[in-house]
């Protein structure tokens, strides 16, 4: 009787019965990692390659770029085309589901109130620099097939997958804008109320930007609401899934709030003055000021 | 707005938040919280807001700094201090003139969102037309092509014919200078150049006689017919 022979022999038996890979496990192949050679006299000694006197030996050479003194290469030549006004250019920092879902079940977020970027923020999610061109947080992608949490989230841009995303699983998303002002006292709001201003109006976007802002497929929040429901039954279409309906929701309410045009904070409007060591609200009175703020 | 309750300093935000609204009672912070299964914040950072010794300017003595005397530096204490500041609050807000100032100046650099929707629909409106006056001129040009591209040929071949008849000619006149003169001569010399000035009026000559002869053929051969057929 001869068994028939098992396929790889010893070498799968070895590799079954071998432990874990770890690093404690792990050596570089032999002869692929060369020493570092000390400079020890005889030929690695003497001036130990650094050449003769001057800035090369002395290690004070100047920077990477620099060619004595005439305006360098690197600022010489002018930027056009593809890098041509890169600094000027609005940036979003990108936050992923894959993040959002994370901080959600760590709990750094709510998601049974409308999540803003104040609450990123403060949930130390993301970090946004007004002062470095960043116009707010994007929403991407990445994570679409973990994501399971129902949110209502405002950000300043998403990708229409991350958008399916959330709708797929009962969530509304909607873009804003705010302007840099704005946005330096959305994601620091003490400091700025220590500073005894009263609440500014958020700015509208500019020309270059309404377009986006108006789209439902964006769900901007200058677009019709109709458009927008017509959008999400599209992208549901699109992506294979069933809208559920949020107006059945528990949190329909929570849902369906959203912030006006105008207006930076939940629950605050233009023209107030928060006082945190009284704990007090002030609000004008004056009509040419009260017109202005609600206009 | 929950997230706010975890923490100290934007727990007190909220209770001046809910005391304002309803502007009786502040609801206490638990009422909320109940509701949550929080399992992780962030601690704030406290805020030191230096209540019990506070530094106020004199604003008459000269000793000040001038910038402790300005409007911006009142409003700071006012957020810090709030009214033990001793600052009128209603110097915080825009005076009438500055507001002025204010409206005009947004009026001017932000125009509202009907005026900027309507020069968006303008702009497209003239970047759609100018796209398609030029398909427009392309689509013109490509139906005249197959034209241009046969007149084009039929003239390159009628320059190639003429190029080999000149040719033709050339070669033929070197031959019978040849056969005259009896040796290779040069079409520039003039020799060659009144060798064919007498070939050209030798064929004029016979052209003439060609067409007066067809001329009185055909003379001819309009009388004719008419005498057979009556």
């Amino acid at each position: 009787m001869s068994f028939p022979k098992k396929p790889g022999g010893k070498a799968t038996d070895i590799l079954q019965n071998l432990p874990r890979i770890t690093l404690a496990n792990l050596r570089p192949e032999p002869g692929s990692k060369k020493l570092w050679k000390r400079l020890l006299a005889s030929h690695g000694g003497n001036r130990s390659g650094r050449g003769h006197k001057g800035e090369r030996q002395r290690g004070n050479r100047p920077r990477l770029g620099f060619v004595g003194g005439s305006t360098p290469f690197y600022l010489a030549i002018p930027k056009y085309g593809y890098n041509e006004g890169h600094s000027c250019r609005p940036q979003y920092q990108p936050l992923s589901l894959k993040r959002l879902q994370y901080l959600i079940d760590l709990g750094r977020v709510d998601p049974t109130q409308p999540i803003d970027l104040t609450q990123l923020v403060n949930a130390r999610g993301v970090t946004v620099q007004p002062l470095k061109r960043d116009y707010g947080v994007q929403l991407v992608d990445e994570g679409a097939d973990i994501f399971a949490a129902k949110i209502n989230i405002e950000v300043q841009r998403a990708s229409e997958g991350a958008i399916a995303a959330i709708e797929r699983n009962g969530g509304v998303v909607t873009t804003s804008f705010y302007d840099p002002i704005s946005l330096g006292i959305l994601i620091k709001p003490v400091p700025f109320f220590l500073r005894g201003q009263p609440i500014p109006r958020r700015m509208l976007p500019g020309e270059d930007m309404v377009p986006y802002y108006t789209n439902a497929e964006n769900r901007g929040y200058l677009a019709d609401p109709e458009k927008i429901q017509q959008a999400r039954l599209a992208l549901a279409q699109k992506y294979g899934y069933i809208l559920p309906d949020i107006s059945k929701d528990e949190l329909y309410h929570m849902l369906s709030m959203r912030k006006d045009v105008r207006q930076i904070f939940f629950g605050l409007a233009p023209g107030w003055v928060v006082n945190m060591t009284e704990k007090k609200i002030l609000k004008p009175t004056d009509e040419k000021l009260l017109k202005y703020y609600s206009s | 707005m929950a997230a706010f309750m975890l923490s100290r300093r934007t727990a007190v935000l909220c209770r001046t938040l809910k005391g304002i609204s309803a502007s009786k009672t502040v609801l206490p912070a638990n009422s909320q919280c109940g509701l949550l299964l929080q399992t992780a914040s962030y601690n704030p950072r406290p805020l030191r807001l230096n209540i019990r010794d506070p530094y106020i300017p004199d604003k008459d003595s000269e000793k000040t700094p001038e910038w402790q005397k300005t409007a911006k530096y009142d409003r700071k204490l006012f957020g810090r201090y709030g009214s033990a500041s001793g600052i009128d609050p209603a110097s915080l807000w825009p005076s009438h003139k500055e507001l002025d100032k204010i409206i005009a100046e947004e009026n001017e650099w932000h125009p509202p969102l009907e005026v900027m929707l309507k020069n968006i629909a303008i702009k497209e409106k003239a970047e759609t037309e100018k796209r398609l006056a030029k398909e427009k001129l392309i689509a013109a040009n490509m139906a005249k092509m197959p034209k241009m591209v046969a007149d084009w040929r039929r003239q390159k071949r009628e320059a190639k014919l003429k190029l080999k008849e000149e040719k033709a000619r050339r070669t033929k006149l070197l031959a019978e200078a040849r056969e005259r003169f009896g040796y290779a001569v040069d079409p520039r010399s003039p020799k060659f150049l009144e060798m064919v000035a007498e070939i050209e009026k030798e064929e004029k000559k016979k052209k003439k006689l060609l067409k007066r002869r067809l001329k009185e053929e055909q003379a001819a051969g309009v009388v004719q017919p008419p005498p057979t057929s009556s």
